[in-house]
């Protein structure tokens, strides 16, 4: 609230008013157009708190007022008008304001934030005084005396905005000035030093942040860059190597995917440094894996019930001089896979099964 | 392997008695719905016995073995011992007078085919009729339609073991193991014969294949004069199993009976058997007016309405096949059920309407 709030308070105002202005209701006393009719008019406020509208351009709005003749105007009146106007009446530098007659200067105009101009004057007023009564708490002994110059600094503020005992009020501010120079001059610098400290703090968050984005980039871009020369580097491997195709596509997807688990786990650790500050331990458990007693399974050829004598096997049918007597295999039928034991062994097979069995 | 096959164990039976009892039932199952009709009443003279029924069984058995020997391209000996083989089997569990044998025999026939996987197109099949092309198409028809019925009475055991590859281990064997017979060779013309003689008989459903095949073999040494007994006794190690042996001489000795037992029933008695049969056929006793286009899909609640136009061929068969898809599974079998799809088509002869109702 003090005037360290002031900058940013400046900012806060323009878009308060901004919401508040309301398009139809307000028009320039003099030439009674609108906001409705000319939208980027904007009222123009002087020291007297009437306002007249101009029709605004970027730069203006961001203008601030002047400080040190104000205390002058501050006596003379107040003015309120748009800048059309404001321009017609001061065409010469000065003139009067068209509602209160008090002798006003061009420059003194500035945008109004506020709807209702009194407000907007206070602002003004409050701002200079506290430019002057600018001690804190710590300057006090006793929060009594820190009240007491608080509520001086009301009454001040209130006087010379409802123009109450203006000179009376203007000699005490002198008064002031005068005795407590250092201190002021003093607080202005801590003042500074703060606003100032204030500022690098946000510097250095906003860099922060920029680095980390840097950052994050720069890995996005080294990953992207490892996967185009991983797949050229597959490619390549494709045209010259004589290694099988499924075997080099195997060994670069083994590749890719420890490049990715590389690029993941350092962005995995990065969390738990930053969490609050407490490291936490990744608990990895190194208890062995308790092993599995199971039986070995041993083979047992199948035995199955034909109901009849035993058929001699596949590969004894040569030797037992079965061959001779099954059609021998031509060399078409060979490749193909077919030998004459095989149709030699069907046969029998057929013949032994179910010779012994009887329903019942 | 037959071991592991379905046809050791559920269609091969302990004696010809319960084949007997298979068949009665059988009958008594289609007078007792017969009867339910209210057309007939049980045990009437017009309905068939069951020694009648098999006499009917043989003739058409014999005519399904006289229409593959025809058959172009030729069949192999194992399609016609399968196709037997479902005849057989069919008619154990169902009646002539329901199913009509002329029929089911060609169904069987053309499932053999399939199964055994000696390719036929049912156009090429039915060429082998000697019927006009009319009648062919409407003999299709019919095959068609019994198909499914047939796979299920069959109670979907489709595969046949056949003893001629038995046949031809044991001469394998014989001529490795045998040294006594010079020639096995000139065991073979009688052996087939007795196994063309025997798939007249029940033998398939009371013996294993391989025990036909040996049969075969035993039988036709012994009528070359050779006593092949040895050869069980020493070959087949059964010297020490006396059981064993004394069994298979006893299912030897009976296949024989059942051949020399066996008697094609006289054509007059066949000419009459297939009047009656003819009679209870047109008495149409289980056919309702909801007659199912095609047999054996009842379980489903497939209903079916009677086709209007019989004569035209292939265009209406594929117009119906397409029409009932249309009710498949939407609707439930009731009388009241109308359909009242119409559909109209441009046909040779001019437009024809059809409309369903």
């Amino acid at each position: 609230m003090e005037a360290g709030g002031g900058e940013a308070g400046g900012r806060q105002r323009e878009a308060i008013a901004a919401m508040a202005m309301d398009m139809d209701d307000l028009g320039c006393p003099r030439c009674k157009t609108t906001k409705y009719r000319n939208p980027s008019l904007k009222l123009m406020v002087n020291v007297c708190g009437h306002t007249l509208f101009e029709v605004v351009s970027v730069q203006s709005e961001n203008s601030k007022v002047t400080t040190g003749r104000s205390s002058k105007n501050l006596k003379r009146g107040r003015g309120k008008e748009c800048e059309s106007c404001v321009e017609l009446l001061f065409v010469r530098g000065a003139g009067n304001c068209h509602e209160c007659d008090t002798l006003l200067r061009k420059s003194n105009f500035r945008v109004q934030l506020f709807e209702d101009p009194a407000i907007d004057k206070e602002v003004e007023i409050r701002k200079k005084v506290l430019k002057i009564y600018n001690k804190r708490e710590d300057d006090f002994p006793s929060l009594n005396e820190y009240n007491d110059f608080l509520e001086e600094i009301e009454e001040i503020v209130y006087n010379l905005t409802n123009n109450v005992d203006l000179e009376n009020t203007k000699r005490k501010m002198e008064l002031y000035q005068k005795d407590n120079k250092e201190v002021i001059q003093k607080n202005k610098i801590k003042l500074t030093r703060e606003q100032e400290e204030l500022e690098e703090a946000l510097e250095i968050e906003r860099q922060e942040s920029e680095r980390r984005r840097l950052l994050i980039q720069k890995e996005e871009q080294i990953q992207q860059i490892l996967k185009r020369k991983n797949k050229q580097a597959l490619l390549d491997d494709l045209e010259k190597s004589s290694l099988p195709a499924s075997l080099l596509l195997a060994q670069h997807k083994d590749r890719s995917t420890q490049l990715e688990m590389q690029v993941e786990k350092p962005s995995q650790v990065r969390p738990v440094t930053f969490s609050t500050g407490i490291k936490m331990g990744q608990a990895i458990s190194l208890a062995p894996v308790p092993k599995l007693e199971e039986a070995l399974y041993t083979y047992q050829p199948l035995q199955v019930e034909t109901y009849g004598p035993q058929v001699p096997e596949l590969g004894m049918l040569g030797r037992l001089g079965y061959l001779t007597h099954v059609r021998a295999a031509s060399p078409q039928d060979v490749a193909g896979g077919y030998t004459s034991s095989l149709a030699c062994s069907r046969a029998l097979q057929d013949a032994f099964s179910g010779l012994f069995w009887h329903p019942n | 392997m037959y071991h592991s096959s379905t046809q050791r164990k559920r269609w091969t039976f302990c004696n010809g008695q319960q084949l007997e009892r298979c068949r009665e039932e059988a009958n008594r199952n289609f007078h007792s719905k017969a009867a339910a009709t209210g057309k007939v009443q049980q045990n009437d003279f017009r309905l068939l016995k069951p020694h009648e029924e098999l006499a009917i069984c043989k003739h058409y058995e014999k005519r399904l073995l006289d229409f593959c020997s025809v058959f172009k391209p030729a069949m192999p000996r194992s399609v016609v011992g399968t196709a037997s083989m479902y005849f057989k089997r069919f008619y154990l569990n169902n009646s002539v007078m329901e199913y009509h044998p002329r029929i089911i025999m060609l169904t069987c026939v053309f499932l053999a085919c399939k199964v055994d996987e000696f390719n036929v197109s049912s156009a090429q099949f039915v060429g082998n009729l000697r019927e006009s092309p009319a009648g062919q198409e409407k003999a299709l028809e019919q095959i068609l339609e019994y198909e499914l019925l047939l796979i299920q009475q069959l109670n979907f055991h489709l595969i046949v073991h056949n003893p001629y590859r038995p046949f031809e281990g044991f001469l394998i064997d014989l001529k490795t193991r045998y040294p006594v017979l010079e020639n096995p060779e000139v065991l073979r013309k009688t052996a087939d014969d007795f196994l063309s003689r025997v798939a007249l008989t029940d033998a398939y459903l009371l013996f294993s294949p391989s025990q036909i095949a040996l049969a075969a073999i035993l039988s036709s040494g012994s009528r070359a004069g050779i006593n092949m007994e040895s050869y069980l006794s020493e070959s087949l190690k059964l010297k020490e199993d006396r059981t064993t042996l004394a069994k298979l001489l006893d299912g030897m000795k009976c296949m024989s009976n059942l051949i020399r037992k066996y008697e094609l029933p006289k054509s007059e008695e066949v000419v009459a058997l297939k009047q009656k049969l003819e009679k209870c056929h047109s008495l149409d006793l289980l056919l309702s007016t909801n007659s199912k286009k095609r047999k054996g899909y009842e379980d489903d609640e497939y209903v079916a309405k009677k086709p209007k136009v019989d004569e035209v061929g292939k265009p209406i068969v594929l117009f119906f096949f397409f029409h009932s898809n249309c009710h498949d599974k939407s609707n439930t079998a009731t009388e009241t059920n109308f359909c009242t799809h119409s559909y109209s088509f441009l046909c040779c002869s001019g437009r024809i309407h059809i409309s369903c109702t």
